[in-house]
């Protein structure tokens, strides 16, 4: 049973993969954003960088390398909750039915999607952190961090894609998703600890952030951009991806299955 | 031959009042191809995507095989074929690459879905545009594909729902042609169609269904029976009424014959000698040897046997034709209860 699962993870993985191959121009749809923000937000307020409690609380002065931080993030996330699209897609072709009617279990086809969508998270973070170093910013933990930084991207865009998906399934309408994706990503950017430290923000805000995973992923990139591998909030970045991706990813299988059963 | 799909007093209400399928039974019998006639919103979607374990029924009971299809899903996934009426292939994808997907799917090993897939692309005729990826396909080839995916498991049972909808006649007959080849290898078909002419050339059964009720189920030919005998209508040559008398008497005596009309002569067209018979296109020989030894010369002969459609408009009082032009004017999105 296990043996046949993974190769149904394969086979449906395999498939989004070529899927992506064959349509390229998906990979830089949600990148669009994130660089605009990249290239123009850390030039208008570079000015942030002088304030002097910002290089007090960060370890930098360089707001464009604290901020690549948010870049990736809001990277991340738009992939993810583009995740459900691919779906309502497969629903509304009547693929999916073809699937549900194949002897293949309902978690294949969700995780093939998730493990292909954390493979195009991490060629656009790639892409991000290249401009990055492009734009002069300095990753202070190395390839090694590099590396840890990616792989906390697929594992944060892989929980953080459930939401995608749990949207899609209830409401098989792409605009719908999309919406849902748009929506939060930018309050929930804005209300964290990834655009601003912790410190700079007013205490109500302080409050949000606290409970907000996104703080707990930003700070863990911004430590292995700024200061190195700090393990504390490395940890802390992945519980709240655990946290995220059990509630998420098992309220998508708990509908995916009793819809479709 | 043993009855390999059971379904008995079969109920699915969507949310609280949506009635799509009301207290339906029937059985299909290994080996045949047994038809569901009728028109959108009939609840034929809906019976077969309950059967292809797609939708949980609210009532009844419904066995493939022996297994429930609700209870031993996995099991009727393992023996089943199922073709939707939204072609469920991958357009990003090969006609090849999708066949070998649904290969895996089915966890047949990649040695033999070569093989496989290879056989399959040349059954459907699609060896030549194996490596095209399916944007470049027609309506008629996407369809094909999709028929050849359904079986790459040799399914003992294959679902057809509205296999022909919107296809053009070649690949309407295409499609027939690969049913009626499946069928003789001994695979069971069961197939919903809103259309008279599949049913009466596909089906050996069926069951005519509205508003998610059977309101009929027989062959085609006991149900067309139903409605009445066929009538043969001979012509003879200009205002011969002695031909036709002599006709008349002759035709009275030959066996099978159940009553000849009068000899109405005049307006040609509507006119000449019309004989009711249970067995129309067997009679026809008989009659036209008969008329032959007698030395009578026949104009011209027609036979007028009932339609399916005949029979649906005196089942439901409504003919299937309005509700399909009306369907038409819909988009082919539209997907099936």
């Amino acid at each position: 049973m296990k043996m046949e699962m993974l190769s149904e993870i394969a086979a449906i993985f395999s498939r989004w993969n070529t899927k992506l191959v064959r349509q390229p121009i998906l990979i830089f749809f949600s990148l669009i954003n994130p660089l605009v923000w990249f290239l123009l937000f850390t030039q208008a307020f570079s000015a942030i960088g002088n304030i002097p409690t910002f290089k007090l609380l960060t370890g930098t002065s360089s707001y464009i390398t604290f901020f690549t931080a948010a870049v990736v993030i809001q990277t991340i996330a738009s992939s993810a909750l583009s995740a459900g699209i691919g779906l309502v897609n497969d629903l509304d072709s009547g693929f999916m039915d073809k699937m549900r009617v194949a002897p293949i279990s309902k978690s294949s086809i969700l995780f093939g999607k998730l493990f292909s969508d954390a493979i195009t998270t991490v060629i656009q973070v790639v892409i991000i952190l290249l401009i990055g170093l492009a734009l002069g910013v300095h990753i202070a933990s190395g390839v090694p961090g590099a590396l840890m930084l990616l792989f906390i991207s697929a594992a944060f865009g892989f929980s953080w894609s459930g939401i995608s998906l749990f949207v899609a399934l209830n409401t098989k309408s792409s605009q719908v998703t999309l919406s849902v994706g748009l929506l939060t990503t930018f309050p929930l950017l804005f209300l964290s600890a990834a655009v601003m430290p912790l410190g700079l923000l007013p205490s109500w805000v302080q409050q949000v952030a606290k409970v907000n995973p996104f703080t707990y992923v930003a700070q863990a990139f911004q430590t292995l951009i700024i200061n190195g591998f700090v393990w504390q909030k490395i940890e802390y970045a992945f519980i709240s991806i655990i946290i995220i991706g059990v509630i998420a990813l098992g309220a998508t299988i708990l509908v995916f299955r009793k819809k479709i059963s | 031959m043993e009855d390999i799909i059971v379904v008995e007093n079969l109920h699915k209400t969507y949310g609280k009042d949506l009635v799509a399928v009301d207290g339906i039974s029937f059985r299909v019998k290994k080996g045949e191809v047994f038809g569901f006639l009728g028109p959108n919103g009939a609840g034929k979607s809906t019976t077969i995507k309950i059967l292809t374990t797609l939708l949980e029924k609210t009532s009844g009971k419904a066995t493939i095989d022996g297994f429930d299809v609700d209870a031993d899903q996995s099991r009727v996934r393992r023996i089943i074929g199922y073709s939707s009426q939204d072609v469920g292939v991958d357009d990003d994808l090969t006609a090849r690459e999708n066949l070998l997907l649904q290969c895996s799917f089915h966890h047949i090993p990649k040695t033999q879905a070569k093989q496989k897939v290879d056989d399959l692309l040349q059954t459907v005729r699609l060896k030549d545009a194996a490596d095209r990826r399916l944007k470049t396909f027609s309506g008629g080839m996407r369809k094909r594909l999709d028929l050849a995916s359904s079986l790459v498991s040799d399914p003992e049972i294959l679902f057809l729902d509205e296999p022909t909808t919107g296809l053009d006649p070649q690949s309407r007959q295409d499609i027939w042609d690969y049913v009626t080849q499946l069928n003789r290898k001994g695979m069971t078909i069961f197939l919903t169609t809103q259309y008279m002419e599949e049913a009466d050339r596909l089906a050996n059964r069926l069951c005519i269904v509205d508003q998610g009720k059977i309101v009929a189920e027989g062959t085609p030919a006991e149900l067309k029976a139903q409605i009445g005998a066929d009538k043969i209508t001979i012509h003879f040559k200009s205002d011969d009424l002695s031909a036709c008398e002599k006709a008349k008497e002759l035709m009275s005596k030959l066996q099978g014959v159940e009553a000849v009309g009068q000899c109405g002569m005049g307006l040609a067209a509507e006119n000449g000698l019309t004989i009711t018979t249970k067995n129309g296109p067997s009679m026809l020989t008989q009659i036209v040897r008969t008329m032959d030894g007698a030395g009578i010369f026949m104009e011209q002969v027609n036979l007028s046997v009932p339609t399916l459609d005949e029979v649906f408009l005196k089942l439901t009082g409504k003919t299937l034709n309005v509700i399909e032009r009306k369907e038409a004017v819909r988009t082919g999105r539209q997907r099936g209860r």
